[in-house]
């Protein structure tokens, strides 16, 4: 039983940790590119869904995007809000508007 | 159909901002666009909502929930709101105001000893996977094919996954509730202030209750007890593909001796070529007609891309010395079946976790909607078929020739429970061609129609078909709708929970003719 109970008081604090993993942030973030890694990764990386699909949609070389030469902030933000093709729309309470604005800035900048 | 008038709109919504803040508070074409479906066979935003809230905690949803109750504003509950090809977040009608508890997202307790977890509706699948691995907890989590949804959501829905824990619904050990009225209510043993088993005893004192509140309206779940799996200490994969569309029914009969004994204790999952072909490519990769895919084709992009017209595998989980041995009991069975061999690929822990049968989180899966060149949408016909291969042999080809007839490829499989197989297919279309839309709308009724008709019923189905699908259990003149219908009537007097969640309407809205 002590064991379960250190355990347990434990996972109340990695819970902690887990919520800021989680959570929308409630700041301002900062770092466009780890943000776009963490949110958008599972699809727009090398090998993901998204870069797949845009392979076969947009110019040779520009289905990664963070490889696109061109991808103004405001195109991103209205896609991530409304959806585009197979990509369903992402809604602020999932995504913050100062998450969503630090990786349509790092699209857009590259920085 | 009951609208939603303005006035009492606005006046919720801005006695909710008053409880949540007015940043987690979505108005017009804010809401319908963040809980459209995304994948939806119709015009969406023709049943997307007319507002949002999302509390961030139990004391935020109750104060919300008496101020629906008071105005008649009906809310319609969301996790995550990735149950995608089932509605996604959307609801069955656009005259309400989503309760999105995405913010609500905190893993509350893990116990080690006992083997459970308890989160709450915002965890998602990834957030838990990365919680146990980066701080080296030894259990192991069930997924569903992509990772992006909720936990609680996907068991409440009777997701299943593919571990020895696949069937989530049958883990789910203790629920918090909040009910129509806004009263805060614990299942089980959670129902004995001080308990200290309730995510280990799941039935308490009385009825039970766990269940009824899975796939139902008759409350808001907020925290939820769910058993995890110890890691096992080795995984060995048995992967087989098999060539002939009939090997179906001999390969089915000899899983069923080993599920039923507990050799196999995940959900083996009969996979069709189309599901094999589509996380390859775009159909065009593979052929340029119209309609269905002929069976010369299907033949010919099978030996293109080298897979089977079933693909399926048997992951046994435990201690190495009996994994071997039960393996040996299913290459034994199913080599009196079927003219082909397993592939094996062993797992011990301490190694990459990828490859393990721990599900890892991907969003892989959505890559099918893409199969017609998209943008993608698809619609997941569901039935439970009766675990032998004679009868599966049955439900496929009748639902198969129904897919093709209507020109769409079958994309399904069979997964198999300890004592069923969900037979779940999809139909995949382009969301921007109206008359393939048309077509997938009405295949998916006639399915239903056939099904019932065949004594197939659906384990779970698209909002837009939950009246059909719930009509379709109709034993003695629907007594199970009714008896559905009188606790919805109790426990939610004002209305406002889901209205018509899987059929389930309050009082005022039958009355009104839904």
């Amino acid at each position: 039983m002590m064991r379960a109970v250190t355990v347990m008081a434990a996972a109340l604090a990695f819970g902690g940790t887990a919520v800021l993993a989680a959570a929308p942030a409630e700041e301002a973030a900062t770092d466009g590119r780890a943000l776009y890694d963490q949110r958008c990764g599972g699809c727009h990386l090398e090998g993901g869904f998204g870069t797949r699909v845009l392979s076969r949609r947009v110019p040779e070389g520009q289905a990664l995007l963070e490889e696109r030469e061109v991808l103004p902030a405001a195109f991103v933000t209205l896609v991530v809000r409304r959806g585009l093709g197979s990509m369903p729309q992402i809604r602020e309470a999932e995504l913050s508007d100062a998450d969503l604005a630090a990786i349509a800035a790092y699209l857009e900048t590259g920085q | 159909m009951i609208v939603l008038d303005a006035g009492r709109l606005d006046a919720a919504l801005n006695r909710f901002a008053a409880i949540v803040g007015e940043e987690h508070v979505w108005r017009g074409d804010d809401a319908a666009h963040a809980y459209k479906d995304a994948m939806a066979p119709r015009e969406p935003l023709s049943y997307a909502p007319r507002g949002a809230v999302a509390p961030a905690s139990v004391e935020e949803v109750q104060a919300v929930v008496r101020v629906a109750g008071e105005l008649g504003v009906p809310l319609w509950p969301v996790s995550r709101g990735k149950n995608f090809g089932y509605g996604g977040a959307a609801p069955r009608t656009g005259e309400v105001v989503m309760l999105d508890l995405i913010r609500m997202n905190r893993i509350l307790e893990v116990n080690v000893d006992m083997g459970y977890v308890v989160v709450e509706p915002g965890v998602g699948f990834d957030d838990l996977y990365h919680y146990l691995v980066d701080n080296d907890i030894p259990l192991w989590m069930s997924a569903p094919a992509h990772t992006w949804g909720s936990v609680m959501g996907n068991a409440l829905e009777r997701g299943v996954g593919y571990t020895p824990y696949g069937e989530h619904a049958s883990k789910v050990c203790g629920l918090e509730i909040i009910t129509g009225t806004g009263e805060l209510l614990r299942t089980g043993m959670g129902a004995l202030e001080g308990s200290q088993t309730w995510q280990a005893f799941p039935y308490g004192f009385g009825p039970s209750w766990d269940a009824a509140f899975m796939q139902s309206n008759f409350g808001i779940a907020t925290k939820m007890g769910l058993w995890l799996m110890p890691e096992p200490e080795h995984t060995i994969n048995l992967a087989m593909s098999m060539e002939r569309i009939e090997d179906l029914l001999p390969a089915v009969d000899a899983l069923r001796p080993l599920k039923l004994d507990g050799t196999v204790q995940a959900n083996p999952s009969f996979g069709n070529i189309i599901r094999s072909l589509a996380v390859r490519g775009p159909r065009s990769t593979f052929y340029s007609g119209t309609g269905a895919m002929p069976p010369e084709a299907l033949e010919r992009a099978r030996q293109q891309a080298g897979t089977g017209h079933w693909n399926f595998s048997v992951r046994l989980f435990g201690d190495k010395q009996v994994n071997l041995i039960n393996a040996e009991k299913v290459k034994a069975a199913f080599a009196a079946a079927v003219p082909y061999e397993f592939e094996a690929s062993e797992w011990n822990r301490g190694e990459e976790l990828r490859g393990s049968g721990h599900p890892t989180p991907s969003l892989g899966a959505l890559g099918v909607v893409d199969w017609l060149g998209g943008p993608g949408g698809h619609l997941t016909f569901s039935p439970v078929s009766v675990f032998s291969g004679e009868e599966a042999w049955r439900q496929y080809t009748t639902v198969r020739a129904m897919y093709e007839d209507a020109g769409f490829d079958y994309y399904g499989g069979f997964t198999a429970g300890q004592r069923y197989l969900n037979h779940i297919s999809m139909i995949v279309f382009n969301r921007d061609d109206e008359e393939m839309t048309g077509r997938a709308n009405r295949l998916f009724s006639n399915l239903i129609e056939t099904a019932a008709r065949n004594g197939w019923g659906e384990y779970r189905t698209h909002t837009l078909f939950y009246d059909e699908v719930a009509r379709s259990y109709d034993y003695n003149n629907g007594a199970l709708r009714r008896w559905n219908e009188a606790v919805k009537d109790a426990v939610d007097p004002h209305g406002i929970i889901a209205p018509g969640k899987m059929g389930i309407w309050p009082r005022a809205y039958r009355e009104a003719g839904e």
